[in-house]
Parts: structure tokens; sequence; C-alpha cells
């Protein structure tokens, strides 16, 4: 790693300071960083005979299990300490599946509570004990985190409120109290398709809550209120980023990344040759954990980019068709999963390289 | 290859400059108006859509005089008319039913038109709402109502469903006839505006190349909604493998069949030439006319327009009728969304089109 741990407690510090921010220091070191070696990674993923599935994977691309589902899922997170994978219904969601990691076999089929539905991300306490996921209570439109006790047989124990609508992918910062929120601002309602009923009035951030007060931290605003904040990482010192979906037309070309860092936040605009290639829309962030760089999808564009943390500079900008997931791989290196079922290698060091292609379609993210 | 030049000048130029840091608003318009044929074909679409939206603007608001007319002095022949006027409409609103960027996102004005699909039913329970006790139903109470009130739907229901038909509230009677005139009424205002935006629309749309893509890409959503969602998931080739009329738009009216007929013909007129001329010049000549050939095939195949699609849901021989236009529509999808669109260089995936 590039930043020594005393670096990054005192780079974590100067962020409390700037911003006001309490975050309970605990000694809690990232495992990320250490545990890419031979891990499995997990999607969701379509079928081509219109069936829905959750695919495992080796880090070179080949397959390893495959457990069919009801329904479309989207994304999901490792349970701690097990060998638990946890993989979420596509909004509106209304089950998560518990799977044995190593087998595929699913332990568990956890259903929302009555009147919420999921978004389709959830995260764990680094104990692994507990759930936060990102739901609605539909029928007002509240975006909240349901969290359940993994020790509990899932059940249901808390409710945070968000005081905002439309919660997406969530991330726990790495000192372990804090949940990292992109809050999406859009409002809809499953008895009325997908669609968006609020974008005049949107009011989209990126969010830190406490995991166990519920007590909202920061509630960094987008610079307009219709760049929708949907997805994000954290890099084990504690960096965030996010993307965003722009709901406004598609002849204006707004920054799509946000930045927090060293207590700032802030956004990443690209030159005017690549951002307006982005056609507005973000489909996953990684954070490499060994390194300062970033990958981002835009499958509406057609691109995949990675770009420099620190500098916001873009090292690889590559042409792939529907990309969907990415995660990083030991070493520096992304795998990027494509809706043509395509795993490509991507890194900074050489050309993109197609590892393999897998006869369905990859949904959003790979866990 | 246009788009690998792109890409190679976009890694050149990506190396070279530095990022901006854009901390505060600022929207940049986007430099890149495509190619001159690509200009030319956008001027070409926009005035075939402007057309199709003035024919919905002038469609609506001889539904509206013809339900004001009908509720002042009702009779059959007026009753006819009525639900004529409303089909005519309603085929017009499929005409342009396609796009789906520009003016007709704002408001979710595409959603206040037509919403679909209602698996819970909400038009019925929304009607029955607003009618259950007699309060008069103004302008305010349908705009306030939600897209479930505002549009075609709910006056097809008024006229055509059965139940209602048949109940205390059916029309003409005095509340019903208030809801029936105010959505119509909503529905002119909006396609007047509509029609207003799209015009005023017109710079932004020829300036700005991603609108070139954004409209092969409605088109290819049309032609599979077509496929999947108004075909293949009624006549049971979908999901629980069920026949039902119920998972079609318009089986109220038994316009099931005459809508999706109309929306083909809308991107035939609208739609089709300026892909025609794209691909031309790409010297793809041959590919257009067999686009142009298969719309064609799924006009000529398409069961009597007249024809409702329950009763060939339920009859085995005039099913057969059903497959031949599947068939057809199934084609026609694969030509412009697989062929046409890789062609172009347009992306439109799993994720791209709706993934989060």
């Amino acid at each position: 790693m590039s930043v020594s741990r005393r670096q990054f407690l005192a780079a974590f510090g100067g962020a409390m300071g700037a911003t006001g921010l309490s975050l309970a220091g605990c000694s809690l070191l990232p495992a990320k960083a250490d545990s890419l070696k031979s891990r499995e990674y997990v999607g969701a993923s379509k079928l081509n005979d219109g069936s829905y599935a959750v695919q495992s994977l080796n880090s070179d691309g080949t397959a390893r299990w495959q457990t069919l589902v009801e329904a479309r899922c989207h994304g999901g997170c490792f349970r701690p300490h097990t060998a638990q994978v946890l993989i979420f219904e596509w909004r509106p969601g209304w089950w998560f599946h518990v799977f044995d990691s190593r087998s595929g076999e699913r332990l568990a089929h956890i259903k929302a509570n009555d009147g919420e539905h999921f978004y389709g991300h959830g995260v764990f306490s680094t104990d692994g004990r507990y759930l936060y996921t990102t739901a609605s209570r539909y029928q007002r439109g509240n975006g909240i985190i349901a969290v359940y006790d993994a020790e509990a047989r899932y059940a249901r124990v808390d409710t945070l409120d968000l005081k905002g609508i439309g919660p997406h992918e969530l991330q726990l910062h790495p000192v372990g109290q804090t949940l990292v929120i992109a809050l999406g601002g859009i409002k809809t309602h499953p008895d009325y398709d997908r669609i968006k009923m609020n974008r005049e009035s949107m009011a989209p951030a990126l969010m830190l809550v406490d995991r166990t007060s519920g007590e909202i931290r920061a509630r960094f605003r987008p610079s307009h209120h219709q760049l929708s904040c949907r997805q994000l990482d954290v890099t084990p010192q504690g960096h965030i980023y996010a993307g965003y979906q722009y709901q406004g037309p598609n002849d204006q070309a707004p920054p799509l990344i946000a930045r927090y860092r060293s207590g700032r936040f802030d956004e990443i605009g690209f030159t005017d040759d690549v951002q307006p290639q982005l056609a507005n829309y973000i489909a996953s962030v990684c954070a490499h954990p060994q390194n300062d760089l970033v990958a981002v999808t835009a499958p509406r564009g057609g691109l995949a980019l990675i770009f420099e943390g620190a500098t916001g500079r873009i090292l690889r900008n590559e042409a792939i068709t529907d990309g969907a997931g990415v995660e990083a791989l030991a070493g520096g290196n992304f795998l990027v999963t494509t809706g043509q079922g395509k795993l490509i290698r991507m890194g900074t060091g050489a050309p993109a390289q197609e590892l393999a292609t897998l006869p369905l379609h990859w949904d959003n993210h790979l866990v | 290859m246009l788009r690998l030049t792109r890409y190679f000048r976009t890694a050149a130029l990506t190396l070279l400059l530095p990022t901006l840091l854009l901390p505060g608003l600022a929207l940049s318009a986007s430099a890149e108006f495509g190619t001159a044929v690509e200009q030319q074909t956008r001027a070409g679409w926009h005035q075939g859509i402007g057309r199709g939206y003035q024919a919905l603007a002038s469609d609506s608001e001889t539904l509206l005089q013809q339900a004001r007319a009908y509720c002042q002095q009702p009779s059959t022949e007026a009753r006819n008319a009525l639900e004529s006027n409303w089909k005519q409409a309603f085929g017009a609103w499929q005409k342009v039913r396609f796009v789906d960027f520009g003016p007709v996102e704002t408001n979710n004005r595409a959603w206040q038109f037509q919403f679909w699909p209602d698996p819970k039913n909400l038009i019925a329970r929304k009607a029955d709402l607003l009618l259950k006790d007699g309060t008069a139903v103004s302008a305010e109470t349908v705009g306030q109502a939600g897209v479930a009130v505002q549009g075609f739907p709910m006056l097809e229901y008024l006229l055509f469903d059965t139940r209602f038909n048949t109940g205390d509230h059916a029309l003409p009677t005095k509340t019903s006839c208030q809801l029936l005139i105010q959505v119509a009424a909503h529905v002119v205002d909006n396609s007047q505006q509509l029609v207003a935006d799209w015009s005023e629309f017109k710079p932004r749309y020829l300036a700005t190349g991603n609108y070139t893509h954004a409209t092969i890409r409605a088109a290819m959503t049309a032609l599979e909604v077509a496929e999947e969602r108004r075909l293949a998931t009624p006549m049971g080739l979908r999901g629980n493998g069920k026949r039902s009329v119920y998972a079609a738009d318009a089986w109220r009216s038994g316009s099931s069949l005459a809508s999706i007929g109309a929306s083909v013909d809308g991107l035939q007129k609208y739609f089709l030439p300026g892909l025609e001329k794209l691909l031309n010049e790409q010297g793809e000549s041959d590919l257009a006319q067999r686009i142009n050939k298969q719309f064609g095939e799924v006009q000529e195949h398409f069961p009597a327009m007249d024809l409702a699609l329950k009763p060939l849901l339920e009859d085995d021989n005039a099913y057969r009728s059903l497959q031949g236009l599947y068939v057809d529509v199934s084609q026609l999808a694969t030509l412009v969304n697989g062929e046409a669109a890789a062609r172009l260089g347009v992306i439109r995936g799993f994720n791209a089109s709706d993934g989060d």
C-alpha cells in the first residue's frame, strides 16, 4: 500500500477536523486488501432463456457455481468471517438470498417487511453479524437502512431513517462505524413500474450515517439536484468515490463522479472529449484497495475508465460494450463484467484483455 | 470506422489533457454535432416526429370536443363517434410512443399519456375512488391524481370497460362525464405543450450528436416492447406461459393489435427514413432495403386491424395468425436492434437500458 496506517489515520483526523465529523476510531485495519488473492467473485445475471441466476467466478474468469433464482438480482456482499455471500433482488426487490459461497447452495431466502422493498445492495458490520441494506417504505417513499441480525437467522432488528429518498449502494467505512450511502433521490413506487415521480424536486446526496445510532453525520449534495448519486466505493484509507446518473437532458454533460477525500467533498469532471461519452450514466464504481486507482463502467456510453483517485486524471479509457460490474483484482488490476457475458481484465499498464465469455448477461455489479 | 477513430482520438486526448475539477454547478454542453449526414437525419426525424405530435394534438382536440358534445346531448351516434375519436387519438399517440427522450420526458408526460402496464388495475381503482361519492371532478383533481388517471387508459376505462358500463357510474352520469372531459382536456393540454416544446427543442436536438443514437435506441426499445411485452407476454410465450389479454395494452377497447399496428406504422413513417439514410451512408443499403421490406411484411401480415386480441388468444386457429405476426415483428426487431444497431455502433445492452 502506498499510504501507511499512520498516514491514513493522520489524514482521516484531518477529515474529521474539516467536516466536524467524529467517526469513533477503532483499530480495525481494512481486510479487503489482503483478501484479494484467490478470492471468488459473484454476480447477478440473466440467462439467455430469460431466467435469472447468480454466478460465481474465479479471478481468471473461469466459472464456479451457478444457482437459479426467482427474479432478477442486482448487488450484494460477502459476510465477513463466514463462507456466505448475499445477493439482493433488483429494485423493487422483495427478497434477498444467502448462499454458501463455496457451493452456491441457498442457505436462506429473506423477504422484505410488509410495505418495504429493497434497492439491491447491502453491507455487513466488520464482525459479520449485522447486515445493513438500503430499502424503501414505499407508501411514503421514505428511504431507510433496514438492519438484520445474521446470527439470529436474519431477524430484522433495526431501521435507520435516512430522511431522504432512494438510497442505493452502500459501503462500510473502514473504521467500521459509519455507513457510506449513495442516496439517489428518485421517488418510485412498485405499483407504478419504474416511473420516476419527482425529477423536479430530487434531493440526492452522498451520506455518512452512524450504523448504531442512525445519526446522519454528513449529507453532501451533488452540484445539480438531478445528479442521482447511486454507486460508490470506499478505499481502506477512507477515500470515497461515488457515481452519478444524470436525470436531465441528453445534451448536458455534468460531472458524474463525486469524491470525498481528505475531508473535502468535490466532483471530478472529465475533459469535453470524454465527459459526454459517458452518456450521463455510471453503472459501477470500484476503488482499488492496493493503489490509488478507481474504475468506473459507463454502459450507455460503451466505456470503462480508470482514473487516478488523487488527481482525477484518466489513465485508461476502454471501449467496452455494456460494461456492468467492476471489482478489484489482486495486483492492481480490475475485473469488469458486461451485459454480453464477457469478463475483461482492465489495468493501466496494458490494453484490456478479454478473459472469458459466459452465456449470460451480467447485471450492474460484481461482488 | 467512425467509432474506432473517435475512440483513439478520445484516448489520445485523455492522456494529454489534465482533467477539470468542477466543484460547483457547471453543465458543459456537448461539442459534438455528429457528421453532416447525422445532422440531416436528425433534422428529418425532428420534422417527422413533430408532425406526429401535431396529429396527436389535433386528434386529442377532436376527442375533447366530442366528449363535450356527447355529455351535453348523449346519443348512440354521439357515443359511437366518441369511441371512434378515442381510437383515432390513441392511435396517434401510438405512432409517436417510441420517442422516449426530449420534452416527452418532462413531468413523465409519456406516462401521463399512457400508464401501462397496470398489473394492479390502478386505472379501475382510481376511477372508482374518484367517482364513488359524487364529488365534482375538476381540472385540478385530474392534475393531482397521478399518471394512472391522466391519459388514454382512463378514458378507455370510462368508454369501454364492461363492468363500469353496466354500473351506477356509467357514462353519461354527471361526475363520470366530468372525469371524461377533464381527462380529455388534460391530454389536450399535454399534447399541445408537447408540440410547443418539441419545436423549441429543435436547436438542441440538431446540435447534439448524442441524440442520433438516442433516437435509434428509442426505436429499438419500442420494437422490443412490441415484440416482448405487447405480443409475446399476452400470447403466453413468456412468464407463466398462460395466454392473457390483460397483459396487453388497450384490451378494454379491443385495440391491442391495432395499437401495435399504429406503433409500427409510426416507426415506419417517422423513424425509418432517417435510419435508411444512416445505413446508406455506411454503405449498408442492402440492409436498409431489407429493413424497409420487413416493415412491409409486418404491415401486410397484420391480422385485420379491428380484430380484438382476446378471441385470437382463445381460438387455436386464430392464434396461428398471431404467431405469424409475432415472427414478423420479431424478425424486424432482429434486423433493427441486432444488425442495424451493430453496423451503426449503437449500444443498448442489458445494463445500458435500465440496469439500476
